[in-house]
């Protein structure tokens, strides 16, 4: 076992080091920094967060859902948005909730769609972790040491979900320090009302972001885990990463491509998007959460298998 | 007489439908440094990537102090050192961080070793430079460190003096030779360059389209062909030719003012002496090949790849 950490040491050394690596951070940072910004012009104009300072709220969301309705009488633009913000505004007057003002926590759970961003550098991590090895021609030395090949191939793909945890705990950190110090803390546990499955409810934000990053972490685990396959089999990562995203930006469309056959909800991106539980809305008729679990659970393995097959059976021969 | 370090059964690699490796048997013994030569395309770095396992063997074994590196891989390749073809490192990490990287797989190497080794192939210097910055040279000093860190018994090193400056080759082969008997260690140093292998090792194994064609004593090969090309700047050269021919029945000819005979190389003290005494001038006398490449070119025939 301690050969083992002694390998994940070598391969995280060996990523952090470099630094198209801390390149990835930094612009995460800096696009974190540009999101505070954004929001800190945002919040000031919305009526919620002007409740959330007034005493007088329930007369400011009276106020705002009177105007809202007279814009709806005198045209239709923007009908949806406004029944919805009504409804919302509704919400808090009839369960007496005076509306959270803007806080680190909102600022971290819109970050979540910076998962996407997450998932793309962790797989130009997973596509380059073998391949590199082979561009930089260092697999020779690498591979003549008393260590199975099974045993570096585990210590490649622990040092990819390595990288993706760090980096998700530093798109979360960041987010949170960033928030707090552009938009303060509301205590430690923040609700607000939001729309869930079966219509406005009063939950908590922390709740929110944990569901939220956790459905997308299934993407992003898979994606990586397929990037790293191609990696295995090609020992090119350019090609890696195109194919990976590709599929990953086009998944949808795959899936709706193909639905009107019933082998479609065997695909693996019919089954990567869990929030279609949390919605209650499957994609196809007859899914269940359990039978997606079971199919990622299969493109997983094989995934791992093939990797394993050819990075273990493989020769290494000239370039 | 000797022990047997690494041992090479009937090595057979087919790829595809074509038998690259045809068969491969030879030992290679401690304290010995065995040259491994043959044109391009020989199947060199086949065999050498199956000797450290990152081939795999069509048929055949190699043993390693007895351990096979088919079905006792981590005990044979622990006591194996090699650089497969060009020492590549992680361009950017230095040259401690490579070697502390490659330290960390393997048990037993400890600090103290690791700055040793550094002094071995005496880059103390640019150790703390990044590897990417490191000329061939360099690079082929910390290659060598990677492969001595654990104290390996057998040393396989490919093309060892390749981007060395002359100083440098004879350093590496200065403590090549000390390896080998010190420290009775098994060297096997694949070379396409003859006076190289001839200067630095005890045996040599000719390898042609995948077969051995010969494994041969260095000092024999030298010592079996007496008749070598002997190269003479004299005047007045028809003289010259004259004495040749009355003293020593030799044929000789020339070519740009130089009389070229073949003779023993005993012979030559003899042949200065009697034209010193025949009043003609000696300004150079060289032996124009070495031994071994009329052996090895005699062996291989036309550098031609089947």
């Amino acid at each position: 076992m301690s050969n083992f950490f002694q390998l994940l040491i070598n391969e995280q050394f060996k990523l952090y080091i470099r630094k198209s690596t801390w390149i990835m951070y930094i612009l995460t940072a800096v696009l974190i920094l540009g999101l505070a910004l954004l929001a800190n012009f945002a919040a000031g104009n919305t009526v919620l967060y002007q409740a959330a300072e007034d005493d007088n709220w329930r007369q400011t969301l009276q106020d705002d859902n009177a105007e809202m309705q007279q814009e709806m009488e005198q045209g239709e633009m923007m009908q949806g948005v406004y029944t919805s913000q009504i409804e919302r505004n509704n919400y808090y007057l009839e369960n007496d909730i005076q509306p959270a003002s803007y806080d680190a926590w909102q600022f971290v759970m819109e970050n979540e769609m910076l998962l996407s961003l997450v998932s793309l550098f962790t797989i130009i991590v997973a596509a380059g972790i073998i391949a590199n090895e082979f561009k930089w021609g260092t697999i020779k030395l690498l591979l003549i040491r008393p260590i199975t090949r099974t045993k570096i191939l585990a210590s490649k793909y622990l040092s990819v979900l390595l990288f993706a945890l760090f980096t998700l705990l530093f798109v979360l950190l960041f987010s949170w320090i960033t928030g707090a110090l552009f938009f303060g803390v509301n205590g430690m546990d923040p609700h607000i009302v939001m729309n869930q499955s079966e219509g406005y409810a009063y939950v908590s934000v922390i709740g929110q972001i944990v569901e939220g990053y956790g459905l997308q972490l299934v993407t992003l685990v898979m994606m990586a885990t397929f990037a790293f396959m191609i990696s295995a089999i090609f020992r090119q990562s350019s090609l890696a990463i195109g194919i990976a995203i590709f599929l990953m930006l086009s998944g949808n469309a795959i899936v709706t491509f193909f639905a009107d056959y019933n082998w479609a909800k065997y695909i693996l991106f019919a089954n990567t998007n869990m929030g279609q539980y949390v919605n209650g809305s499957p994609m196809f008729e007859g899914m269940t959460l359990g039978f997606s679990i079971t199919v990622l659970a299969v493109y997983y393995v094989i995934f791992l298998a093939v990797s394993w097959l050819f990075f273990t059976k493989r020769d290494v021969a000239g370039h | 007489m000797t022990e047997t370090a690494m041992e090479l059964i009937d090595v057979k690699k087919t790829i595809g439908s074509k038998e690259i490796i045809k068969g491969l048997s030879f030992e290679i013994h401690k304290g010995e440094v065995f040259g491994f030569i043959g044109p391009n395309g020989a199947g060199k770095t086949t065999t050498i990537r199956m000797m450290v396992g990152l081939m795999g063997l069509s048929d055949g074994d190699v043993r390693i102090l007895g351990n096979s590196i088919k079905s006792e891989y981590k005990d044979a390749i622990r006591e194996v050192g090699a650089i497969v073809e060009n020492p590549e490192m992680y361009p950017f990490m230095t040259g401690r961080q490579n070697l502390r990287h490659y330290a960390r797989m393997m048990p037993g190497v400890t600090q103290e070793r690791i700055e040793e080794v550094i002094k071995i192939v005496g880059l103390e210097k640019p150790i703390n430079e990044k590897a990417g910055k490191y000329s061939l040279g360099m690079r082929q000093r910390l290659g060598i460190a990677q492969a001595l860190l654990h104290k390996p018994s057998v040393l396989i090193l490919d093309e060892p003096t390749n981007g060395l400056d002359p100083a440098g080759i004879r350093e590496i082969r200065q403590y090549i030779r000390q390896l080998a008997e010190e420290e009775n260690v098994a060297v096997i140093i694949s070379s396409h360059l003859l006076s190289e292998i001839e200067q630095m090792c005890d045996r040599i194994g000719l390898i042609k389209n995948g077969e051995i064609i010969a494994t041969q004593d260095v000092n024999a090969a030298t010592e079996q062909t007496t008749a070598v090309e002997i190269q003479m700047d004299v005047t007045p050269t028809q003289q010259a030719i004259e004495v040749l021919k009355e003293d020593f029945d030799l044929n000789a000819t020339t070519a740009k003012e130089m009389v070229t005979i073949r003779a023993e190389r005993d012979m030559i003290p003899n042949i200065i002496q009697s034209f010193v005494s025949h009043d003609i001038k000696v300004y150079q006398v060289t032996m124009s090949k070495s031994s071994l490449e009329d052996k090895f070119f005699d062996l291989i025939g036309e550098n031609t790849i089947e």
